[in-house]
């Protein structure tokens, strides 16, 4: 069974760029984080506290705070001390919003869409 | 004197050529009077006409919202903001505050970044969920232009107004001495037809037009036209004919 499900996994992201493969096995591996990296992409210049960037995504902050941090340590995000308020950004590496830029327009195709959220549902059992 | 032109057609002249340089100036008016639409004009004025980048600091709207709402003008803000013209920068008034009190803060980092020359505060209403003591308000306030101007920035501040037509509610005006100019954005009922109407309530440093003009907004943006004339009580939201009032005055007494 195990075996038969590699095999159709494989199969699902054989045609996939290596690039965004590499990225949804290695950052992207719930839903939140698919939702928050649109949002930044989409909103490159927002920085902001956890509390507010689940108003935003219209998410509560218990959702989003781990993966907000995770993303941070992925280099997806800035995250900076202000005061006593720690805020998040889009790093500002070329290459990474780059990335995130075709990771977004992949997205929208519907194929992929279907192999990246049978990678994460996959990844969450 | 050296003047910041606005771009707007019409209210350059109310303001006797512009803005003064690094000065905070406040836009008030309704939802939908065009608060907005004038900061971004502003904005986008300064970079294709000036050589003048900028920023538009928004607390609600998403910027997304803004690059449509420019589209709609023929402004194309993805474009300038990948020339590094321009930042569409969505934060709190938290964050912007404590951002802009610190030395190297994002916000003054980003300043220096596109050397930025102009900025649009959408809108400083937010700032009243910080504080619900007038004086801490004020204090928040009057730090955060006082940062604005820190950073040589001409900046456009929008306020909303919850009266629709007529008289503004109860907000704190302190504001209004704070700033250096402050613009009133009306709708007002003209015949059975809602228009809008614009007045230059203190320009602090220059003379300016103490007229109530008619504006619209059109495909091209906001536009100022000529004064209301034969009109009284303009700022009312419902103007009487100056010859109805002359009647009611003296002739039917």
């Amino acid at each position: 069974m195990d075996s038969a499900r590699m095999d159709l996994t494989g199969r699902l992201m054989a045609d996939m760029d290596p690039s965004l493969l590499e990225f949804l096995q290695s950052t992207i591996d719930s839903f939140v984080k698919w939702d928050l990296v649109r949002f930044f992409h989409e909103n490159p210049y927002t920085t902001d506290t956890a509390d507010n960037i689940a108003r935003y995504t219209g998410r509560s902050v218990e959702a989003i705070r781990n993966d907000l941090a995770e993303l941070a340590r992925s280099d997806v995000l800035d995250e900076e001390q202000l005061g006593d308020m720690t805020v998040y950004s889009l790093t500002r590496d070329a290459s990474t919003r780059d990335l995130l830029a075709k990771f977004a327009a992949a997205s929208d195709d519907r194929q992929f869409r279907v192999k990246a959220i049978y990678h994460i549902i996959r990844g969450a059992r | 004197m050296k003047r910041v032109k606005t771009g707007t057609p019409g209210l350059d002249d109310m303001l006797m050529g512009g803005f003064l340089p690094e000065t905070a100036n406040l836009v008030e008016g309704a939802p939908g009077t065009g608060k907005s639409t004038l900061g971004m004009q502003f904005v986008y004025h300064g970079i294709v006409a000036h050589g003048e980048p900028g920023i538009i600091l928004t607390f609600e709207e998403f910027p997304q919202q803004y690059y449509r709402d420019a589209a709609s003008f023929g402004w194309d803000f993805p474009k300038l903001e990948r020339e590094g013209q321009l930042r569409v920068v969505m934060t709190s008034p938290e964050v912007s505050k404590v951002g802009l009190e610190q030395v190297g803060g994002r916000i003054e980092r980003l300043v220096r970044e596109i050397g930025a020359r102009r900025i649009l505060v959408d809108s400083l209403s937010h700032f009243e969920r910080m504080s619900v003591q007038p004086a801490s308000l004020r204090r928040i306030a009057y730090g955060f232009v006082n940062s604005l101007k820190r950073e040589g920035l001409t900046a456009v501040l929008t306020r909303e107004s919850m009266a629709l037509l007529g008289d503004a509610d109860g907000a704190d005006d302190a504001l209004a001495f704070m700033v250096d100019s402050y613009c009133l954005l009306r709708y007002v009922e003209i015949e059975s037809a809602v228009r809008r109407a614009i007045l230059v309530l203190k320009m602090r440093g220059s003379d300016h037009d103490k007229g109530i003009r008619q504006f619209e907004i059109t495909s091209r943006g906001l536009e100022v036209h000529a004064p209301f004339e034969g009109r009284e009580g303009i700022m009312s939201g419902s103007p009487r004919r100056m010859v109805d009032s002359f009647v009611q005055a003296f002739v039917q007494r």
